[in-house]
């Protein structure tokens, strides 16, 4: 709360003031409920740092095109019980941007010329910028904050863009099992997981039908949080291993060692240790209710 | 050899292709002009990763009389991911070995930064690549580059047809900055060295996790906007063990026994490109590069220290860029 910054929001280093949307969107998930005066002005800032279009721009002063965090802001506010015409406008910028490979010209040209990475741009989801294909961790808020939303209110082209979302990222599974960015297999070479964005990619399956896909890539967490010991990466595998009923007192003992022996100035960072903290207290901020 | 009136339509349209694609690239779109009239480069004799690295160095840089006292210096490797068993990094012990010459040669601060372009967990590759321990024995301060500060800025080469990028202020504001590669060859730019390198200044905060944009506005062309930008002052490249073949993550390793030193990026990558046995000419950033950021002609490339010897073989390279491998050179061998 100390690097709270006076306009509501957080940056990523704590040596700057440049205010950016992901801490702040963790930040305010991290915070406790009786913190009611920051969590007020973190909901302020990224009321105020809303594009016109209804997206969220990765820092505030960034341009006006949206980006791959507008599902992770608008899930914060969700669950802060943010609801209006701001989120109703974030959630239809979710329901019209797509990966740049679901439009037919790249879609060819994924299809006829450009093969070395192994996907099918049917199935798409969120870019991280306007213009450029899907990928993982945008693809993986997006659903997060969709399956939040429809909690809250059923629509057919949320529900299309869920499954779509859904898709890709099973399209895009590394083969040992689990995500990378979004590259599975270039060139014929399997390419390896990362534990971080594995997390996350599980946390938005969460109440999927059981399949394989989630099967095999929560072993994969597993087996690769034995030797994880960066604390960004472990908060993330603590979070998604608890939102799946696997035991992970170990791994949040490991992470309470790691970050009292290391300086964190990384806020995005030290918001996912202190929801994966907090989680030690029953409370995961990912365990919500939605439906698929 | 016969053709049918498909195959002529189909090479006549390629060739057109490539003739307009090579005619947009010819261009001048550059506002910035840093080609010296000769380029100096060091090729260093390197066995191993070892604690001498620091002794092999030192020697070297004295070749340039560089003035580096009041200066702050930033040394960008090239830091993908950490796979054990692979040699995808620039070697920490390189690393570490150049923040301790630049302090002797008198530099106010010596910074590494990186923004790798698909971790997004930086702290885990320096974890787990050993840099995090090296550095700490140094009491070198490392920058996440994804997540510096950003300062737009408007860019210096327009190939890309960008304006402008947002960049990391620890870059913009660095008297000297020091790209260190890993040489390696790259399945979609045919080569990683220091010009691609810089890459990794463009912050992954705004750009994502990989920086999408660059492949769409085209590598090469990002490249050079890149480097018009943000000037690289000095090259440190560990060609100690290089990659081959699928590279940047999944290739082979490839010993060289070598680091390369020079005053020009350009310099520098032809000359590993020439000790990969691959003819830098035919790589569109270091021949568009050699018209404004460096040279990339031997007649104007002072070799300081050995001289360059190609491999008995070239570098394995994906299908669509074995037309690096220079002519005339000797097959590769399976």
């Amino acid at each position: 709360m100390k690097r709270q910054l006076p306009g509501g929001g957080w940056p990523f280093s704590g040596d700057t003031a440049q205010t950016a949307v992901e801490p702040t969107a963790l930040a305010l998930l991290a915070l406790p409920s009786s913190s009611v005066r920051e969590r007020d002005a973190a909901i302020g800032f990224l009321i105020r740092t809303q594009n016109p279009n209804g997206s969220w721009p990765p820092f505030r002063g960034d341009d006006e095109g949206g980006s791959g965090l507008t599902g992770l802001a608008l899930y914060a506010l969700t669950c802060c019980c943010v609801e209006g015409t701001m989120t109703s406008r974030a959630v239809q910028w979710l329901i019209e941007s797509r990966g740049w490979e679901s439009h037919w010209p790249w879609k060819w040209k994924f299809r006829i010329s450009d093969r070395h990475v192994r996907f099918n741009p049917d199935k798409f989801g969120w870019p991280w910028m306007v213009e450029t294909v899907s990928w993982v961790v945008p693809t993986a808020y997006s659903i997060l904050a969709l399956k939040h939303f429809r909690g809250i209110s059923q629509q057919d082209p949320v529900q299309f863009r869920i499954r779509r979302g859904v898709e890709m990222l099973y399209d895009r599974i590394c083969p040992e099992g689990g995500w990378n960015a979004g590259n599975g297999i270039v060139y014929g070479f399997s390419l390896a997981p990362h534990p971080d964005t594995t997390a996350l990619a599980l946390l938005s399956l969460l109440n999927e039908p059981p399949n394989d896909f989630i099967t095999t890539s929560l072993g994969w967490l597993e087996r690769r949080a034995e030797t994880c010991f960066a604390p960004w990466s472990l908060a993330w595998t603590i979070l998604a291993l608890d939102t799946f009923g696997r035991p992970t007192a170990l791994l949040t003992d490991r992470l309470s060692s790691v970050v009292d022996n290391a300086e964190v100035n990384d806020c995005a960072t030290l918001a996912v240790v202190s929801l994966a903290l907090r989680r030690a207290t029953g409370d995961n901020a990912f365990r919500v209710p939605h439906e698929t | 050899m016969k053709l049918d009136r498909r195959t002529l339509l189909t090479a006549s349209l390629g060739l057109a292709a490539g003739a307009s694609t090579t005619a947009l690239l010819n261009r001048p779109k550059y506002h910035v002009t840093r080609r010296q009239p000769r380029s100096r480069v060091a090729i260093l004799r390197a066995e191993s990763y070892s604690r001498h690295l620091g002794t092999i160095l030192r020697s070297g840089l004295e070749l340039f009389h560089l003035d580096l006292r009041g200066k702050s210096v930033l040394l960008k490797p090239n830091l993908v991911d950490y796979i054990p068993g692979s040699h995808i990094n620039t070697h920490p012990l390189l690393v570490c070995a150049a923040v301790e010459c630049f302090r002797r040669l008198g530099a106010k601060n010596v910074l590494v930064g990186e923004g790798p372009g698909h971790q997004r967990d930086t702290e885990l590759v320096l974890l787990e690549s050993g840099f995090r321990e090296e550095l700490r024995q140094l009491k070198a301060p490392f920058v996440d580059l994804n997540r510096d500060e950003l300062i737009v800025t408007p860019l210096r080469a327009t190939y890309t047809g960008m304006k402008q990028l947002w960049l990391p202020r620890t870059a913009l504001e660095a008297d000297f900055v020091v790209s260190m590669p890993k040489v390696k060859t790259h399945h979609w730019s045919g080569v990683t060295l220091s010009m691609k390198n810089m890459f990794g200044v463009v912050p992954g905060a705004k750009y994502g996790w990989p920086k999408n944009i660059l492949h769409w506005k085209g590598i090469q062309e990002s490249i050079l906007d890149v480097c018009a930008t943000v000037p690289v002052h000095f090259v440190i490249a560990d060609a100690i063990v290089a990659m081959e073949g699928n590279g940047p993550l999944s290739g082979h390793p490839r010993p060289l026994n070598r680091i390369v030193l020079a005053d020009d990026p350009v310099a520098a990558d032809a000359t590993c490109a020439r000790i990969m046995g691959l003819d830098p000419t035919r790589i569109t950033h270091i021949r568009v590069g050699a018209e404004f950021l460096g040279n990339v002609s031997t007649e104007r490339i002072d070799q300081l220290a050995d001289v360059v010897s190609p491999p008995a073989s070239p570098f394995d390279v994906v299908p669509e860029f074995q037309y690096l491998w220079v002519t005339g050179s000797a097959q590769r061998v399976s």
